[in-house]
């Protein structure tokens, strides 16, 4: 505790003030001012960050009077300091205070009946970030398990690469959970771009498929356009550029990004941070505060996933399992660290196979590389998944060793437990919380690595209940359709107005019939929709255009019209 | 007594143009009351144009934010609150509405208040079927028809009028100025007011060209004083204009660029002798006001089609070949010296890449004859009439 300027106690922590050290008041009452903006009628106010209350005071000075406010209280202690050092007075009595763990308090907050607005007072919040974080996971997963709303998500993918199957998947997780999904697969143009490569000097190769990604990007505009979608969802290395980002948010669209990269690898994000309304990343604090910095305003970890559709338990024939099997593979392209490692790994003691592309020159692999170096196919994988007893799973790194930065888990990890196979994947600090040790198990050193081969090869009955144990994880966790859950969830807590009321199913015809008490001439118009159906000003407006031949429009159809042609010519993007 | 509404909700421009129209329902219909729905920007304006008996604002920004709301979430409320501002903008239907615009909310303005409407479209308000005149108008928009109909008549044509037999100027009230712009007008001249801007970047002259016109006109016209006009977004534009001229001359240079409101623009308007500018909506106000006007047409902008209206006009039009109708025309050099050679009250000379046109009026209306030639009405213009509206030959 302390005093500021003015005389009023203000408090800090770590050296940081968590109010004004001049005027904790009027700082309060600026801030305020700055969220009351975003919040909503019939909205529940959530504060996060307790400190002094100034700020939960000033909200409640200025808040609509029907509005309604709860403050997170983490730790109990801080808000008796709170009541201590700060004369109570009765817009304590407007508050709404939710204690307990993060689960206790997500669920207490899911149960209410009113969607939630979040309000962060950064400064006393960061000291319960940790909470805060769990809380907000949990509610997630809650709100995401109550998700019953249909979205429209367009799903940009990229022109190739690692992430086009993740955009695939991503694309038929959202449509199993029910979403309408417009598919921008951009690698039907793979082939021009690749011709557009051929450029022998580099300058002009590298300008000529950036003007085509330029190309590309705005043919996403107009398809969006043709059919504006709620949700604009890009996988890493989608061809959006800046400009068309910053286009899409004037025109009020909602963009989001899973950037399933390595961010210390693939740098781009530093351009097009700002560009995104959210970010879904594979890593966690380093890459979200990067990411920050660089000028994005929502980032958020999202791991990886598998698609149990793609990746599954194969029974083999014997010819197959002779052709795929091995005692030990590796299936992946020829990174330095692989080239490295790999023939640190091989053995008189059991039978090695070698599967991927990118291999020229790794001599001493030769004679285990398969199919001469080509790129195998995901069927192919997923055989050879099934057919070896012990896969090795090492991920990527420039260097000669394990990863230096050993975070994020690949989606190999994920796929292979999604086969049932057996793994030895190099630990990495996220993958904890992904699989426990009786479903994964890791290696925390290149030496380790024979000595677990040697072990677990002896031990079929023990790599056949890790492998199933970790598949029933995925199937359970980490599937695409919990991610796609996941994000979703994420998106609609922070607009509960928009894509959270969505997904709440308020927008369904028989909820808009309940709500025609101001204006019953509608009901009408919307008892023409079946009643789970959701129903948008677009959808009456073409619903009206359909029927209107031949008779005479209604006021009320026609006020219908009229509000569609300014929201078409707002959202009119190309 | 009958109710009727003009529904003009495009720019200054068009709203200007639009003084014929009104005119002649006046004419015509001497017992009807005539209002006119335009954008609220305008509206003060509006209620100064000649014939009309009040002016209905329409709110664009309010109806794009219910827009944006009804887009989040559609809302029986929203409709609810629609209504009860169209209720606030006329208690009882109009009898008939004149539709000018062929944007869909114009047409579906019209079928909200009033009974009847006539104008861009033949059916209701989905209906995608030009009316002839709006057809004619869309096809000389798009480059697919020669034209000598001025935009001006053809509203008229819209409306199912014939043009007007006489042309009446905007009366601008007494307004005041800002102190030290009220001396504009008040001493001898002459005095000519710049249009610097355009709303569209491709009908901006360049700075440059102004530089060069202000300084040849305050040369060669001693006793002339120049009057920048343009709007806040133009301040820049003037005042970079004013540091490239000679020290000695800005004396006789008036800024007024983003200082008046539209009344006063107007005002300021009918104190200046001559007034040019490119196609822009101010350069359509000068004339409405009773002002000479020389335009310098260029980009897509055609004196047949949107010159200013009226009699003894100039316009100076950048040439274009058959090919080039639709084409966006820069041109290389720009008339200046001609331009002042018109100002010192020389015949007008040729000159390289523009011709220029002079304005003339009768009973089809305003057309441009070339300057220096005998005035010959050009004769499709009585085709089109017969052909688009037979009662106005009768």
């Amino acid at each position: 505790m302390a005093s500021s300027r003015e005389g009023a106690p203000s408090a800090t922590h770590g050296g940081h003030w968590i109010h004004s050290a001049y005027d904790p008041r009027k700082e309060a009452g600026s801030w305020a001012e700055q969220q009351i903006s975003e919040w909503k009628i019939g909205e529940l106010g959530v504060v996060l960050g307790v400190g002094l209350l100034y700020h939960v005071e000033a909200l409640v000075r200025i808040k609509p009077p029907e509005s309604r406010l709860a403050v997170v209280v983490p730790d109990v202690s801080v808000l008796k300091d709170a009541l201590g050092a700060r004369p109570l007075e009765s817009w304590i009595d407007e508050i709404q205070w939710i204690t307990g763990t993060p689960s206790e308090v997500a669920e207490q907050l899911a149960s209410q009946s009113a969607p939630l607005r979040f309000f962060t007072y950064g400064a006393a919040a960061r000291l319960h970030a940790e909470a805060h974080q769990q809380l907000e996971t949990s509610l997630r997963r809650i709100i995401a398990r109550k998700a019953g709303g249909q979205l429209h998500v367009a799903v940009v993918g990229p022109i190739y690469g690692g992430s086009l199957p993740i955009a695939r998947y991503v694309v038929r997780a959202l449509g199993e959970l029910g979403h309408r999904v417009t598919w921008i697969d951009h690698s039907v143009h793979h082939a021009s771009y690749e011709a557009f490569g051929s450029f022998r000097e580099e300058r002009y190769r590298l300008t000529v498929q950036s003007r085509f990604a330029d190309v590309l990007s705005f043919s996403t505009i107009a398809k969006i356009a043709e059919d504006p979608p709620d949700l604009v969802l890009a996988i890493a290395q989608a061809p959006l550029t800046l400009a068309v980002l910053q286009h899409l948010r004037k025109k009020k669209f909602t963009t989001a990004m899973w950037f399933v990269e390595n961010y210390r690898h693939l740098t781009y994000w530093q351009q097009l941070a700002g560009g995104y309304d959210y970010w879904f990343v594979i890593q966690q604090a380093a890459c979200i505060e990067a990411l920050k910095r660089a000028g994005a305003t929502q980032v958020q970890y999202l791991p990886m996933a598998a698609d149990p559709a793609v990746h599954h338990p194969v029974t083999l024939t014997a010819e197959e399992q002779q052709d795929y099997g091995a005692d030990v593979s590796f299936v992946g392209a020829g990174y330095d660290n692989r080239r490295s490692l790999l023939p640190r790994w091989l053995s008189k003691e059991w039978t090695f196979k070698l599967w991927g592309n990118e291999w020229d020159g790794a001599t001493d692999l030769s004679c285990i590389l398969q199919r001469h170096g080509a790129r195998i196919d995901t069927d192919t994988c997923v055989k050879v998944f099934n057919a070896t007893a012990v896969n090795l799973n090492l991920h990527s790194a420039s260097g000669t060793g394990l990863d230096a930065h050993p975070d994020f888990v690949n989606p190999r990890t994920l796929e292979l437990a999604a086969c049932g196979a057996f793994q030895l994947v190099d630990e990495r600090t996220l993958l904890p919380a992904l699989f426990s040790s009786d479903e994964m198990v890791c290696f925390r050193s290149a030496d380790e690595v024979p000595s677990l081969i040697r072990t677990w090869l002896k031990d079929p009955h023990g790599r056949c209940a890790h492998a199933e144990a970790a598949r029933r994880r995925v199937l359970r966790e980490h599937t695409y359709r919990h991610r796609m859950q996941d994000l979703l969830a994420a998106v609609g807590m922070q607009q509960p107005d928009r894509i959270g009321s969505i997904l709440r199913g308020e927008r369904s015809a028989t909820e808009l019939q309940r709500r025609t008490d101001t204006a019953p001439e509608l009901a009408p118009l919307l008892s023409r929709f079946p009643s789970g159906q959701r129903v948008e000003l677009k959808d009456l407006a073409a619903d009206i255009r359909a029927r209107a031949p031949g008779r005479e429009l209604s006021r009320e159809e026609l006020l219908v019209l009229m509000l569609d042609s300014y929201r078409a010519e707002t959202r009119d993007l190309v | 007594m009958r109710r009727a509404l003009v529904i003009q909700l495009a720019r200054l421009g068009d709203l200007v143009q639009t003084i014929p129209a009104i005119t002649a329902l006046n004419e015509s219909h001497a017992d009807w009351e005539i209002d006119l729905l335009c954008p609220a920007q305008l509206a003060e304006l509006g209620r100064l144009l000649p014939g009309v008996s009040d002016v209905v604002s329409w709110d664009g920004a309010a109806w794009h934010r219910r827009a944006a709301r009804a887009e989040a979430e559609v809302r029986p409320e929203h409709i609810a609150e629609a209504e009860t501002e169209l209720r606030a903008m006329t208690d009882t239907l109009y009898d008939q509405a004149f539709v000018l615009n062929q944007h869909p909310r114009a047409i579906m303005a019209g079928a909200l208040l009033a009974r009847e409407n006539i104008g861009a479209i033949t059916g209701g308000p989905l209906d995608q079927t030009l009316s002839p005149w709006a057809m004619y108008v869309r096809n000389v928009a798009t480059g697919k028809q020669d034209n000598r109909i001025h935009l001006a008549d053809a509203f008229c044509g819209m409306c199912g009028m014939s043009p007007p037999k006489r042309t009446i100027s905007i009366q601008v009230p007494e307004t005041t100025l800002p102190t030290d712009l009220d001396p504009i007008g008040q001493s001898d001249g002459p005095w000519i007011a710049v249009l610097i801007g355009a709303g569209d970047p491709e009908r901006l002259v360049p700075i440059a060209a102004w530089e060069r016109m202000i300084t040849e006109c305050l040369e060669g016209l001693p006793a002339s004083r120049i009057v920048l006009v343009g709007d806040q977004h133009e301040q820049e534009r003037a005042q970079c204009i004013q540091e490239s001229l000679p020290p000695s001359l800005l004396g006789r240079v008036w800024d007024t660029a983003g200082r008046l409101s539209l009344i006063q623009l107007a005002g300021l308007l009918t104190r200046c002798r001559i007034v040019i500018g490119a196609d822009t909506g101010p350069l359509h106000l000068a004339a409405a006001v009773g002002t000479r006007v020389i335009g310098w047409y260029f980009a897509r902008a055609r004196v047949h089609d949107t010159g200013p209206y009226g009699s003894n006009h100039w316009v100076w039009q950048v040439e274009r070949g058959e090919r080039e109708r639709m084409a966006v025309i820069q041109p290389s050099r720009w008339p200046i010296a001609e331009t002042v050679a018109l100002l010192r009250g020389h015949s007008p000379v040729t000159v390289t890449e523009w011709s220029l046109w002079e304005s003339h009026r009768d009973h089809w209306g305003a057309y441009y004859a070339e300057a220096g030639h005998e005035p010959v009405e050009p004769i499709q213009r009585a085709q089109v009439w017969r052909q688009l509206q037979p009662s106005s030959v009768s």
